[in-house]
């Protein structure tokens, strides 16, 4: 699969050329830093003045690798396809063999930061519960009924938030019996064909 | 096998391995982190600082440490939670591998401070709300738009909760007349 770089991009990645294979190193670590950290202005200001280019300059090809290096892990592409993807920009071997260098060195980390960014839902935090026997109510007395009532606590992104349910006995195995389902699901053939197809 | 401090059930795989990590550490010292387990347990603060400086002789890996605290508070609050003596706790633990001082030591800690371990546990019980105090005020109304003579007492009440499911008080305002108050009061 190649990777298609728009006209803005190509000339972003332009600059690259002209700042020399030692620089490119460096702004490869801008890259990888705007990507762990987000963007660093001064860091890039220091950056333009060391290597005597306009700061935008520095800017934009940082960008424009990060863009790069994101694509390329996002797709998990190959080598040869990365290669192909870049040699339309028309640099010089050894540039073309640094960027794949540092596609390939940064791809792991790059791809553990992607992971981290998928939508969640309301993950488990705890579970409180409570078993109580009402015993007689103003409408009637001497009754026997059990109730077990659950406080379960719920995070999402740092905000936490709780449900109360309550429920009886019978309903509680059942629900447990039909979780205990769900699980014993993992165990079916199909389910295992999956996994070791996965692995 | 059935343990008594883990409710009649299996002792938790963790736990078991954990034990040896508690057989590392002296007696003496042992009890001493015990007491600070506690204080953590019973809402006080834990010094975490002390017993960094406890483990250190036996050679303990950060992780190592935070694995002896989470131990020793599961053991103390599963053996308060199943209202285990200290005895039957220390026979107990020997049967898991834990060295005979070292169970002796746990469980003399554990029996000075049961009852109010368990006192704790019960206030931390789940409550959805609690009734803080009840305000009134008895009004007597003389004459309204609707009739000039209206002569009818009214009775407002406020209640206030506390740590409702929003946390925070709550306040529940209601006014009654005076046959509602009587039936509410029935």
């Amino acid at each position: 699969m190649l990777l298609v770089l728009s006209e803005e991009q190509k000339a972003h990645l332009g600059c690259l050329p002209r700042v020399g294979d030692a620089a490119v190193g460096e702004l490869g670590r801008l890259a990888m830093e705007l990507l762990r950290r987000g963007a660093a202005p001064r860091a890039c200001e220091a950056a333009a003045k060391k290597l005597n280019v306009g700061v935008d300059t520095v800017q934009q090809g940082v960008e424009g690798l990060a863009y790069l290096l994101t694509e390329s892990s996002k797709l998990m592409i190959s080598e040869i396809d990365f290669q192909d993807s870049i040699h339309v920009l028309g640099f010089s071997d050894e540039l073309n063999k640094l960027l794949l260098q540092l596609y390939l060195d940064n791809r792991k980390e790059i791809r553990s930061i992607l992971s981290e960014l998928t939508p969640k839902l309301p993950s488990y935090h705890s579970l409180e519960w409570r078993l109580d026997v009402q015993l007689a109510s103003r409408s009637l007395r001497q009754q026997i009924k059990p109730a077990v009532t659950i406080k379960l606590h719920l995070s999402q992104n740092e905000d936490q938030t709780a449900q109360v349910l309550q429920t009886d006995p019978s309903t509680l195995l059942h629900l447990i019996q039909q979780l205990e389902q769900a699980l014993g699901e993992m165990k079916t053939n199909h389910c295992r064909r999956i996994v070791r197809n996965m692995k | 096998q059935r343990f008594r401090f883990c409710g009649d059930l299996d002792c938790p795989d963790w736990v078991l391995a954990e034990i040896s990590t508690l057989a590392k550490i002296s007696s003496v010292k042992l009890k001493l982190i015990c007491a600070q387990v506690l204080r953590d347990l019973l809402g006080e603060t834990m010094e975490y600082e002390k017993i960094l400086k406890l483990t250190s002789d036996a050679k303990l890996e950060l992780g190592d440490v935070k694995a002896t605290i989470a131990v020793l508070g599961f053991i103390l609050s599963s053996a308060a939670k199943h209202n285990v003596d200290g005895e039957s706790l220390s026979s107990e633990l020997q049967q898991l591998g834990l060295p005979k001082e070292h169970a002796a030591g746990l469980c003399r800690s554990y029996e000075e401070k049961q009852s109010s371990l368990q006192d704790r546990l019960r206030a931390c019980s789940l409550r959805l709300s609690r009734l803080g105090s009840v305000g009134w005020r008895v009004d007597y109304t003389l004459s309204s738009s609707e009739l000039r003579e209206v002569n009818e007492p009214l009775v407002h009440l406020n209640f206030h909760l506390r740590d409702g499911e929003r946390a925070g008080p709550v306040a529940i305002p209601m006014v009654l007349s005076a046959e509602k108050f009587r039936v509410l009061l029935a």
